[in-house]
């Protein structure tokens, strides 16, 4: 919860001083949205970006998908570095989304799902019989991509998942939804107005409280299943923003459309087509220099 | 096909040209047009029609809020009557308004009663008009008249009117008759004057009460027989004295009740003297108590004999009860005071079958008022000096009042419903015979004498009842029903599930009604035990099964396919049912010494065969699916999105159904138990088979109740139409619409917001 606070008090100033000059940055690269290749990202990449250095932190192991008899996902290995953003790419029901799901096993909800192979949290197969999925689903938060607050008041909703945590203490509470919010940049926004209903938001600023919802219960890894879909060009920047200033503290995987986003904010990009991974690497290079056909047909938009 | 192809391959345009465009979209205008129309003719018509039916309710309601009036008809001397004397001593007006009389020392003489004309005049038999001394009246519907004189003699006359149809035209003809011989009786041995008398017929035969010139009481018991052979009158009878009065006070009025059980003295000295007459030769004084209100004078029994009025010189108008304590021993007991006349009271004319009466002041005006709903009705001068008699006719529509200037007047009443008023409606009321105020619903009987108790408070607390035991078993059940098939249960076991029960809501309520009262009843008085076991053993047997069977290995488990584990309960609740009823008997022979029904008995319990037990069943079963179907929609339309979140959050399902999912349903559950709360207020049928429709006031589950809407049911066909009984009915049924008025209201209040609180989606 300290670390929290840490992470909210640097990020809070450069949040407003810089979104004037990000916003036309994101203007221009949706006006260029033809162009194949990605701008650099606003915030440079210092050191450049290789596997080997990075810790693992999830890690699939020939898995396979199914939908009643029909296989969604085809023998996907893949790892996800700890602390930094991960991106999957692809055409629209290439599987992106199911393989996001089935890392906090949001899949086990629909009826016909059923997997085969592995997938490893910190060494640990999560599809164990004794995993404690609402445990597990602590540990990995995930972001939707409709922004769904509960009919609740925007403390309640960031206090909910404490609350199912057996959290009582009115001051741990207090203190938990201001650093989260904080974290997510909504503080400013909504402090007069905690227990007014989480409705009355905008959308972007929905899509934050989600966020500080999530965050708010200290997970390690945060999915984000295409957040900012829904928003307008100023509500995504500050998405990305955050989406930046949290790599610092979470692992984070994000499903995207858009591939300038991808490219802006993620250090790992995964590409899929049909159920497949097709290619996996550094954004970077995933961007520039793809080593697959498909992976290039696809971000110079030769389909998708 | 082919024309269109080469029009497109001409590149025409393929719209239609702009005439018959424009005829076209003039089509439109008019299905537009009509169907703006019809729409609102049929929702005018919608509103049209309930607005009808309320103003129906009220116009057949409204009469019983007028208050009575009287208007005045004619009026003539009293001379032009043909009766010379102003002594006169009664008044009366038949049945048929059209015959009035007077009673004079000359004797009964008949008047037509709006023009004054005289018709026909009978001397008494027995006392000389110079030498009557005492007179007096039973109950205005007997007609018994007595007259006493100064030899201790008294003659008994009764009115009757006989109906002829000559040329189809009725016609009255009034007699006088002698029922116990035309030779007067004589009660004083002593032979002294007469100061006082009271009569009255009873089931044996007449009662007559004296005062002698030396204040003895005598009470004289007669009967006749009449010889079939002769045609001659033998009377019996036999006279007692009775106790004196305590304190030397003089007897002023004297009156007896047609069960001869109690005889009433009011004397010179503001005092009120009961005597219990019960027992032939051992009559005793059993109380006196001072009026508090002053002289007494006026005292006249109410129909039926059960209660008092009692008139004062200071124009106090009260009603007195004689009330029964606990030692079976009778008091009079001043019940209500009635709005007092300006000036002292002079007479008091008792209507012949409601406990109305008309009251006349010594300076002109007369007093309306009605005992039971202890209303005054009416206050109003008519006449410029005292009033001397008046005269009630049987069907209350006309009356005569005679004054002290001998001026006659005729007036015509309106006094349909005195019987109603928000005391008597809602307010606990003392009836006759009765040891206190009560809610009491019992509007009619076979006698005239029967006192109408109309308090709505046990019908509208029964259906309060009713229903709350209704959805007591309901609300539970089908809310519980909802969400777990809303939530838990397969797409596929909910498509099975849902339409079953929404198919229980055509089940007729008369079967189940039927059901309840013939099948049910019974077999829950029958097996008691059973249904305590039930509600103990079946969530127990739940939770032992759901324990056990997350036990089982894995291969018995993964056979049955998932979401379908509900349908493994069935084998096991059948079984509970089962056996709790088969140790029903054994269990009543462990604890209940044989029979718990016997064991609420006897431990102050009342156990009705129908109860609100039986009836929160049956009525449950018919709300069930009414709450059932639409709390299910409301849960199953909450969006998935949300419980999604809340379970990647890390709640488990039972923590997002608490925290999420029910919160947002709220609006749509709460929408459902009002519905079924309405749907239970409203139902007639099944608490009309299986209550008992006892109209008792109490929350005790194991007695019945009496609904509104049953009591409309049962009642209605058999009221006459327009009588107050008929007017209190739609009074019933207009509450039962205000109060299903009131908790739609409220319920959509809340249920709006609600919704604000919760809308999003």
């Amino acid at each position: 919860m300290l670390e929290t606070t840490d992470v909210a008090e640097t990020n809070a100033p450069t949040e407003t001083a810089d979104s004037a000059a990000q916003y036309r940055a994101v203007v221009e690269s949706h006006d260029n949205s033809a162009r194949s290749d990605a701008e650099p990202h606003p915030h440079d990449r210092t050191e450049s970006m290789s596997m080997e250095n990075e810790t693992i932190k999830l890690e699939v192991e020939n898995l396979n998908l199914y939908y009643g008899e029909k296989r969604a996902l085809n023998n996907i290995s893949l790892d996800i570095p700890e602390k930094k953003v991960t991106a999957f790419i692809g055409p629209s029901g290439c599987g992106k989304s199911t393989l996001l799901r089935c890392f906090n096993r949001m899949n086990d909800l629909v009826d016909s799902c059923r997997i085969e192979g592995k997938i490893l949290l910190d060494g640990d197969d999560i599809y164990r019989k004794s995993v404690d999925v609402a445990e597990l689903r602590r540990q990995i938060g995930m972001v939707f991509q409709k922004p769904n607050p509960f009919p609740k008041s925007i403390y309640e909703n960031v206090a909910y998942g404490l609350r199912l945590q057996g959290v009582k203490s009115k001051r741990t509470l207090d203190t938990v939804v201001e650093n989260s919010l904080r974290g997510a940049a909504l503080w400013d926004e909504v402090k007069d107005r905690l227990h007014d209903n989480a409705f009355g938001l905008s959308g972007g600023q929905q899509q934050r409280l989600v966020i500080a919802r999530a965050i708010a219960i200290e997970p390690e890894v945060i999915l984000l299943d295409e957040p900012a879909s829904a928003l307008d060009p100023i509500s995504t920047l500050k998405i990305e923003e955050l989406i930046y200033e949290l790599k610092d503290k979470y692992t984070i995987v994000i499903v995207t459309h858009n591939m300038q986003q991808a490219a802006r904010v993620s250090d790992y990009t995964a590409f899929m087509y049909m159920g497949d991974l097709i290619e996996f690497g550094d954004t970077d290079t995933l961007f520039t220099n793809p080593t697959e056909k498909q992976t290039e047909d696809y971000i110079t938009g030769r389909y998708g | 096909m082919s024309d269109t192809t080469s029009a497109e391959q001409a590149g025409a345009s393929l719209m239609p040209n702009a005439r018959e465009r424009a005829r076209l979209r003039n089509l439109r205008r008019v299905k537009d047009r009509l169907s703006h129309w019809g729409v609102a003719t049929a929702g005018l018509a919608v509103v049209g029609a309930l607005g009808l039916i309320f103003f129906y309710l009220f116009s057949e309601v409204a009469p019983l809020l007028k208050d009575a009036d009287v208007d005045l008809a004619e009026s003539y001397p009293l001379t032009a009557t043909g009766v010379q004397t102003p002594a006169v001593k009664h008044l009366v007006l038949e049945r048929y308004e059209e015959l009035g009389a007077t009673i004079t020392p000359e004797g009964v003489s008949f008047f037509a009663a709006d023009s004054g004309e005289p018709t026909v005049n009978f001397p008494i038999q027995g006392p000389s008009a110079d030498n009557l001394t005492a007179f007096a009246a039973g109950v205005p519907a007997d007609g018994v008249l007595a007259f006493g004189d100064g030899k201790g003699q008294v003659s008994l006359a009764q009115l009757n009117y006989r109906l002829s149809y000559p040329n189809d035209q009725r016609e009255i003809t009034p007699e006088v008759l002698y029922p116990l011989g035309e030779t007067p009786l004589q009660i004083d041995e002593q032979g002294r004057s007469l100061t006082h008398l009271a009569a009255q017929a009873t089931s044996k035969g007449y009662v007559l009460a004296a005062v002698t010139q030396d204040n003895r009481l005598l009470l004289g018991r007669y009967s006749s027989r009449e010889n079939l052979m002769t045609g001659e009158v033998i009377t019996t009878g036999s006279v007692e004295q009775l106790p004196a009065l305590p304190g030397g006070a003089q007897a002023e009025f004297v009156q007896v009740d047609q069960t001869v059980q109690h005889l009433l003295v009011a004397d010179d000295q503001s005092q009120l003297h009961l005597y219990d007459i019960s027992n032939s030769n051992s009559a005793k004084l059993t109380e006196t108590v001072n009026t508090e209100r002053g002289q007494v004078t006026a005292l006249e029994f109410l129909v039926g004999t059960g209660s008092v009025v009692v008139g004062t010189d200071s124009g106090s108008v009260s009603q007195w009860l004689l009330v029964r304590d606990a030692d079976n021993i009778y008091h009079i007991e001043p019940v209500r005071d009635f709005e007092s006349l300006p000036a002292s009271v002079t007479t008091i004319a008792p209507e012949y079958a409601r406990r109305g009466f008309w009251v006349g002041d010594a300076e002109g005006s007369v007093g309306v008022y009605h005992g039971t709903a202890s209303q005054t009705l009416m206050i109003e001068q008519v006449a410029d000096s005292a009033i001397e008699q008046i005269a009630i006719s049987p069907i209350n529509r006309k009356m005569l009042v005679l004054d002290n200037s001998g001026a006659v007047q005729v007036m015509d009443v309106w006094n349909e419903h005195p019987e109603v008023s928000f005391s008597s409606l809602w307010q606990k009321v003392w009836y006759e015979g009765r040891e206190g105020p009560e809610y009491v619903w019992q509007a009619s009987s076979g006698g005239d004498g029967f006192e109408s108790k109309m308090s709505l408070v046990p019908l509208s607390l029964g259906t309060l009842k009713a229903a709350l035991f209704a959805m007591l078993f309901a609300i539970p059940l089908g809310i519980m029903g909802a969400l777990y098939t809303a939530y838990f249960m397969t797409p596929k076991m909910r498509g099975l599930v849902k339409p079953t029960i929404e198919i229980m809501e055509a089940l007729p309520t008369v079967i189940l009604g039927f059901l309840a009262g013939l099948w049910l009843a019974p077999f829950l008085e029958n097996h008691l035990p059973a249904i305590f076991s039930v509600l103990i053993l079946m969530p127990l047997m739940m939770v032992v099964v759901g324990f056990a069977w997350s036990r089982l290995p894995q291969s018995i488990r993964t056979s049955v396919p998932e979401g379908w584990e509900a349908a493994i309960l069935i084998v096991p609740v059948l079984l509970t049912g089962w056996f709790c009823v088969a140790m029903s008997p054994h269990m009543e022979v462990w604890f209940f010494s044989g029979s718990m029904r016997q064991w609420f008995t006897d431990n102050g319990i009342n156990y009705d065969q129908r109860n609100a037990l039986v009836v929160g069943i049956a009525m449950g079963f018919a709300v069930i699916p009414t709450i059932f179907s639409i709390a299910e929609d409301a849960i199953f339309n909450v969006p998935r999105h949300l419980s999604q979140g809340s379970l990647a959050l890390g709640a488990t399902r039972w923590q997002t159904v608490v925290g999420v999912v029910l919160p947002t349903a709220s609006p749509g559950i709460f929408s459902a138990v009002m519905m079924g709360f309405g749907r239970a207020v409203g139902e007639t049928m099944i608490v009309l088979m299986a209550t008992g429709n006892s109209p008792v006031v109490n929350f005790n589950i194991f007695e019945g109740m009496r609904t509104l809407s049953a009591n409309i049911a049962v009642e209605l066909p058999e009221t006459a139409v327009a009588s107050t009984h008929f007017r209190v009915l739609f009074l019933a049924a207009l509450v039962l619409l205000a109060l299903t008025f009131i908790v739609n209201t409220c319920a959509e209040i809340i249920r709006q917001r609600l919704r604000k609180r919760y809308s999003n989606l």
